[in-house]
């Protein structure tokens, strides 16, 4: 574990009013920081946070956005929502599933893309509509789908 | 249709009023100064009463009045604005906080000045990253201004505001969850009563509002009640932001005065359907919302009406189905939705979304048997009114109305084993 | 009081009742899976949905407070689809493994689908697979797949307990009850999350596929681990007890018991289990061992007389036992040498007993030197509802250890070992020094406490208007103490519950044994002297009890005849003339009495196995020998007249004497301090082996670095030429300079030293575990 990350914890504690609300906000920088939330970092999150490993775990698990397994360097959140799905999302999902020969949910061999379903990401007007590392891009015409994996995201 | 000018999408007229500077010179901030030096906070509270605002967050509750509730005993007392926006169709509060986050902000410190809070919480959806930097940059910008912290301009009030970003929980829109989520928990709704009014964050009295309906604050005490009441109708008082999606010309947020009828909104502001594309039904107000057909067009988009149309105008998503879509798939998709963000705590709809979900996935494969269509009637009717919070009711709202308008066609999905209008079914490893 | 009809009848309850209660007190049954009342209303499940009139929708009795007028129907059309609706949702994820579920026959799923349920599944999706017979500890297992997610487990472990141990993972449909990374659960209240669980979720390990209720029978019994005499269900079944179950007791209980209670009833099976007789440590048929131990009776009675046969009456023995071992001592001996065994010295009079309603209405709670969680538990969770309750509390302790827990906050002044009844002493002389009582201590000024700490307990004692002290009885002297506040405090309630064993002492004294720690000790003393010829100890072994085994060890050598009547082979064997197996709780039916002085009755569900048998057996047989009557008087009856299922008065009277200033031993060394573990007692459980301590000793972090240990060692300690090896943890909560090793563990028996100054050295060797 980085020593910083116990700084976070005392900043983020001294932030709020009540330090429980640091939680989430720790559990963001430091997945920033590590790409996803092993076992390990949640036990020390929990430390930090001087809260139980149960407690922590339990939290983390209920939010799609932490992620519990390891992502790749780019995370691909193809937006499946009714309006998106109505602009043809789902040949996006498709296209993308081909490229990468990977399934939605996956991540490819070379931990280069991990590939996910969003639900409707409140951007119809963009449909069909995805996130790279959390960065909007769209409208995306199928046959530029593709393009979206080369996209320069910032990291997030 | 052009408008000439907004006073929300302000965004539209004006370019980069994100940025302090731009939004000051464009008479940012002048409503604070108005709302401190002229006002009581209960006159404050008098006058978003009179302008009859309600809630743009879905339920439409007068907002003055839910002010109002807030026990005078002296405990502290929090503001939480709701920009958690995840309602399938609605991205209106997307666009404020990433576009205008400073009228978000003006309006934040008018209320919280009004109802006594002296910490104000914006709940940011986790997938928003944009829109969060953006309103943490912005509220850098008013600290640094003086807008926020202590003795804000001179007037004895101080406020601090936190910026707090959720990470993907439709759920945590829904208030009670929302403040579990701020507490730093799993989003479970929690039981009411008490209502967050009464205790709410941290066991505090609390107010939750929408980014929408704290955003119409500068302009109601920069004009005044009357100007905002004079817009829609006596009970549907003022603007609202409507989201319109799906196969329109242009697609967007815009902003109407409230009882503009749906077909404008479709033909002058959205621009009408693309070419060749003629509307098969409407869903006004978020995907919570039961359809219109497409003989409702000239439903005026105030409560009341689409009320009485048999609809809600909710959170004012407004996602127009065109004639190639499969009623099928757009319901499956809608209740896969509900299935997959089911926070799982009470059993109608955990359990009562994924089954409907595999119903509706077996039909739209051509695999649906004949009793499916009155089994899904009944699993609706078994949620209706029976979960912990609203989203079980919400999940069954677009579904119940497509089969009562398109009962053939989840009919002939049955009998024919496929797709009458050839819609394709996806099938990727982990649907 | 509000007053509403609930299907037509009326009834009045209090402000805040939910309707749930208010119709289960008209005897109405609403189906609930997430309600209890000890958790308070969560409305997940929404299997109680009822109608109230003037409500749109149904309405969950669980979350719906009742309202003055309010008019409810836990029947009708609407409700009975809702409640059908809800169970069919809970029925389609759900395995419908019930022919292989160890819940089928009891299960709340069943039961409610029988009653109010769809008569025929209409899911024909797949369903979700989850885990099944994933543990949760060695002792519980978890089928997620059974699981209706009522969340009963999880809040019992992080509300109720304060051990957050179990979790919700995931969301929605996935969620998922369970433990992080697979780590057990070290909760000493895991198994009650069987008895919580409405569905066969949670499951015995020990238990599983070991009966089904169709073939067993459950019976009303007491656990006898520890004296807070936890009310259970027992299960027999071929002959042996396979499950414990708690027993909810109305108003007074929930029913919760610790994981030694619920899984340690194979001490009936255990292999060291005495089932057949001994004779000089030989195996012998049981009338012949019966016969030759009358045959010493009488020979004793005729050559040195009556008076030099001692009765000690000890271990898991029911009040009725006693009492007909007592008759048989008195009437058919004729010997006054009778005692009980005793691991500790102190007394509390009958007089000053305290019941679990005082913890519920104390506003300041004392321990003194227990630690609750590890020595009694449930009084522990006891403690904890008291604390969580509205009306604030003060937990206090004077100990010499820290007794505060993350689940109980609990502010300890921490003694030196021994000097407890001093600190508590001088802090009464401090507030009510001039009470004639209190003078009478003639307390002097503790050594090494801080003043404020002094003044603080001394205001918490005068104050406090409702006074409940848990004593460990460690140390005698503290019962003069508190004799004295007693006295001191006047009409202000003073109460106090006695936490030592053997958990039915109490009982013993009703049945006419004397529990004075001195009896005992002279008893000893006498027989050390060469008084006493015959010493016969029923249920007791006094070696690994009494605090001074040196004495007992040179007793025993001394008598002729020593008879041992027990569950399990006795400490030293060698050390008996005789050894007779007794039947114990679950084979006998009786009367214990636990630390409130209540009376509770068990009934057997198995008969004793082997050669084991009620006493009664054996006094008759040694009547016959004797040629003299015994009359049993098997209509003898505990209770008293008018204390209900409380012992009556007996009529001792608190006592209290000047304290003698502690002898705190030399400086350096360490000091030796002890407490009872409910969990190494010495009863064997095989079930329970997992959760004995293989480490029991504790020092500070400050000595485990002095002495070079890491984590976890081995000590020797050592005192006037007498050792013992201690295998030893770092424990946070102690303090340098003190080492604890638990009572009674014949591992490591602490009372082969005696409390006080030891020294202490690291061993090299790790001991195998
Ligand atoms: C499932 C669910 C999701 C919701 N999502 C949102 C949301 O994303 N944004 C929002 O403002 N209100 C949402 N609401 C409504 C809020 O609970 C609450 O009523 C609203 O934020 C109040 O603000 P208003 O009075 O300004 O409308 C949701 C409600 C439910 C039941
Ligand atoms: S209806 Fe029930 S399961 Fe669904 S989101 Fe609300 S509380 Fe959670
Ligand atoms: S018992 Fe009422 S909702 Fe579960």
């Amino acid at each position: 574990m980085k020593p910083e990350y116990q700084v976070w914890a005392e900043e983020l504690k001294k932030e709020f009013p009540n330090a429980n609300s640091a939680l989430m906000p720790l559990l963001h920088r430091i997945q920033t920081e590590e790409g996803w939330l092993s076992s390990e970092v949640l036990d020390e999150v929990a430390h930090l946070m001087g809260l139980s490993t149960q407690y922590v775990e339990s939290v983390a698990s209920f939010y799609s956005l932490f992620y519990q397994r390891p992502v790749g360097k780019k995370v691909v959140h193809v937006c499946v929502g009714l309006s998106c799905m109505l602009a043809g999302s789902d040949e996006v999902m498709h296209r993308l599933e081909q490229k990468l020969g990977i399934s939605e949910g996956e991540t490819t061999p070379d931990g280069a893309f991990t590939l996910l379903e969003a639900e409707c990401l409140a951007a119809c007007d963009l449909a069909p509509v995805a996130q790279v590392n959390l960065r909007f891009q769209g409208p995306i015409h199928p046959d530029e789908a593709e393009a979206l994996l080369s996209e320069e995201v910032s990291k997030q | 249709m052009s408008q000439a000018s907004h006073y929300l999408l302000r965004n539209h007229d004006i370019e980069n009023i994100d940025e302090m500077a731009v939004y000051r010179a464009h008479g940012g901030y002048e409503a604070l100064k108005k709302a401190l030096n002229q006002y009581e906070p209960d006159a404050l509270v008098e006058l978003v009463k009179k302008s009859g605002l309600r809630g743009r967050g879905g339920a439409g509750f007068p907002t003055g009045v839910k002010w109002g509730f807030l026990p005078k005993d002296g405990r502290p007392r929090y503001l939480v604005v709701n920009s958690d926006e995840a309602e399938p169709g609605t991205f209106k509060d997307r666009e404020l906080i990433e576009k205008n986050p400073h009228q978000l902000i003006e309006g934040m410190i008018i209320s919280s000045f009004a109802i006594g809070a002296n910490q104000a919480y914006i709940y940011c959806r986790g997938e928003f990253l944009f829109g969060y930097e953006t309103l943490v940059r912005a509220v850098r910008e008013a600290y640094e201004a003086g807008f926020i912290g202590k003795n804000i301009l001179g007037s004895q009030f101080s406020l601090d505001l936190f910026v707090y970003r959720g990470a993907g929980a439709y759920i945590c829109g829904e208030e009670s969850a929302l403040l579990e989520s701020l507490e730093g928990r799993r989003g479970n709704p929690r039981l009411k009563p008490p209502f967050p009014a009464v205790a709410g964050l941290y066991g505090m009295p609390t107010i939750v509002n929408n980014v929408e309906t704290i955003s119409n604050l500068p302009p109601i005490v920069t004009r005044g009640a009357e100007w905002y009441a004079s817009m829609g109708t006596e009970k549907s008082a003022g603007l609202k932001i409507m989201s319109v999606s799906g196969a329109v010309n242009r697609p967007g947020n815009y902003e109407i005065p409230l009882a503009t009828p749906l077909r404008s909104l479709i033909d002058d502001y959205a621009q009408g359907m693309k070419p060749g594309y003629r509307i098969k039904c409407i869903i006004p107000g978020g995907s919570s919302v039961p359809l219109l057909m497409p003989d409702q067009l000239d439903t005026p988009l105030d409560y009341e009406s689409i009320v009485k149309a048999g609809s809600m105008l909710g959170s004012g998503g407004c996602i127009v189905l065109d004639d190639t879509v499969c009623i099928v798939k757009a319901s499956h998709r809608l209740i896969k939705f509900y299935r997959e963000e089911s926070c799982g705590k009470c059993t109608p709809c955990r359990e009562g979304t994924y089954w409907m979900a595999d119903v509706l996935e077996r039909m739209e494969e051509g695999l649906g048997d004949a009793n499916d269509l009155s089994l899904l009637m009944d699993v609706a009717d078994n949620i209706s009114g029976k979960c912990f919070c609203p989203l079980g009711d919400a999940s069954i709202g677009f579904l119940v109305s497509a089969i009562k308008h398109f009962r053939d066609e989840f009919e002939a999905h049955v009998t024919e084993h496929r797709c009458p209008l050839g819609a394709k079914v996806y099938d990727t490893a982990n649907n | 009081m509000i007053r509403l009809t609930i299907d037509d009848q009326e009834i009045e309850v209090r402000e805040g009742t939910m309707i749930a209660d208010a119709a289960a007190r008209l005897g109405i049954d609403i189906p609930v899976y997430c309600y209890h009342e000890a958790l308070g209303p969560l409305g997940a499940c929404r299997m109680c949905l009822v109608g109230v009139e003037k409500m749109p929708k149904l309405a969950t009795a669980c979350t719906t407070a009742v309202q003055d007028g309010m008019v409810v129907h836990t029947y009708g059309e609407a409700v009975d689809k809702g409640r059908k609706g809800v169970l069919e949702f809970l029925l389609i994820n759900h395995p419908l493994d019930c022919p292989v579920c160890d819940k089928g026959g009891e299960c709340f799923l069943q039961d409610y689908t029988f009653q109010y349920g769809p008569p025929k599944g209409r899911f024909k999706e797949p369903k979700i697979q989850k885990v099944k017979d994933g543990p949760i500890n060695e002792f519980v297992l978890i089928d997620q797949e059974r699981c209706v997610l009522c969340q009963r487990c999880v809040r019992f472990m992080d509300e109720y307990v304060g051990e957050p141990q179990l979790l919700l993972d995931g969301r929605g449909v996935e969620t998922v009850v369970t433990t992080v990374d697979g780590v057990p659960a070290t909760s000493q209240f895991s198994g009650n999350v069987i008895d919580l669980c409405p569905v066969g979720a949670l499951l015995s390990a020990p238990y599983q596929h070991k009966g089904r209720p169709w073939n067993i029978e459950r019976q009303e019994s007491v656990c006898t681990m520890c004296p807070v005499g936890c009310t259970t269900l027992a299960t027999g079944r071929d002959g042996h007890i396979v499950r414990i179950e708690g027993r909810p007791v109305p108003d007074r209980s929930w029913g919760w018991l610790c994981d030694r209670g619920r899984f340690g009833y194979d001490y009936a099976t255990d292999p060291t289990r005495l089932t057949i007789s001994f004779l000089h440590a030989n195996p012998e048929a049981a009338a012949r061992t019966t016969r030759q131990v009358g045959h010493w009776m009488s020979d004793v009675m005729r050559d040195a007389g009556p008076d030099s046969i001692a009765v000690v009456m000890g271990g898991l023995h029911t009040v009725e036992e006693a009492h007909q071992v007592h008759a048989f001592a008195k009437n058919v001996i004729g010997t006054s040498r009778l005692s009980i065994s005793r691991d500790v010295p102190g007394y509390v009079p009958r007089v000053l007993n305290g019941t679990y309603a005082d913890i519920a209405d104390a506003d300041t709670i004392l321990l003194v030197g227990v630690d609750p969680y590890e020595a009694v538990p449930v009084v522990h969770l006891k403690l904890r509802e008291r604390q969580k309750s509205k009306r604030p509390v003060k937990i206090l302790a004077v100990a010499p250890r820290d007794l505060s827990r993350d689940s109980l906050d609990v502010n300890t002044l921490i003694t030196h070992a021994g000097q407890e009844a001093q600190v508590l002493g001088w802090a009464l002389s401090q507030g009510m020094g001039t009470h004639p009582a209190v003078k009478k201590l003639a307390a002097t000024a503790p050594v090494g406490v801080a003043d404020e700490d002094l003044t603080a307990l001394s205001e918490a004692l005068g104050s406090s208007e409702h006074l409940t002290i848990l004593w460990d009885g460690l140390q005698n002297e503290v019962g003069s103490v508190l004799a004295a506040l007693a006295d001191a405090r006047g009409e202000k309630a003073t109460r106090i519950l006695p936490t030592w064993g053997p958990s039915n002492w109490r009982g013993f004294e009703r049945a006419g044994f004397s529990a004075d720690f001195d009896a005992l000790t002279s008893l000893l003393e006498d027989a050390r002297a060469g008084k006493i010829q015959m010493l016969m100890t029923f249920g007791a072994d006094l070696l690994r009890e009494y605090p001074d085994e040196r004495l007992v060890r040179e007793a025993l050598q001394k008598v002729p005849h020593v008879v041992f009547e027990g569950l399990f082979r006795p400490t030293e064997p060698s050390l008996y003339g005789a050894q007779l197996p007794q039947a114990g709780p679950g084979e006998v039916a009786g009367t214990y009495v636990n630390m409130e002085a209540r009376l509770l009755s068990a009934t057997p569900s198995v008969t004793p196995p082997g050669q084991a048998r009620p006493v009664k057996s054996y006094l008759t047989a040694w009547a016959h020998a004797l040629n003299k009557p015994f009359v049993a008087d098997d209509d003898w009856d505990p209770y008293g007249d008018d204390t209900a299922d409380l012992l009556p008065f007996d009529g001792i009277q608190a006592k209290v004497w000047a304290l003698k200033p502690p002898n705190l031993g030399n400086a350096s060394g360490m000091e030796l301090v002890t407490g009872a573990l409910v969990i190494e007692n010495g009863i064997p459980s095989h079930i329970l082996e997992p959760r004995a301590p293989k480490f029991p000793g504790r020092i500070s972090p400050q000595d485990a670095e002095i002495l070079g240990i890491v984590g976890q060692g081995l000590v020797r300690l050592g005192k006037d030429g007498r050792e013992i090896r201690v295998p030893v943890t770092v424990d946070e909560r102690m303090t340098p300079g003190r080492i604890f090793v638990p009572l009674g563990m014949a591992s490591c028996p602490v009372n082969r030293l005696g409390l006080g100054a030891v020294e202490v050295a690291r061993l090299e060797e790790v001991p195998t575990t």
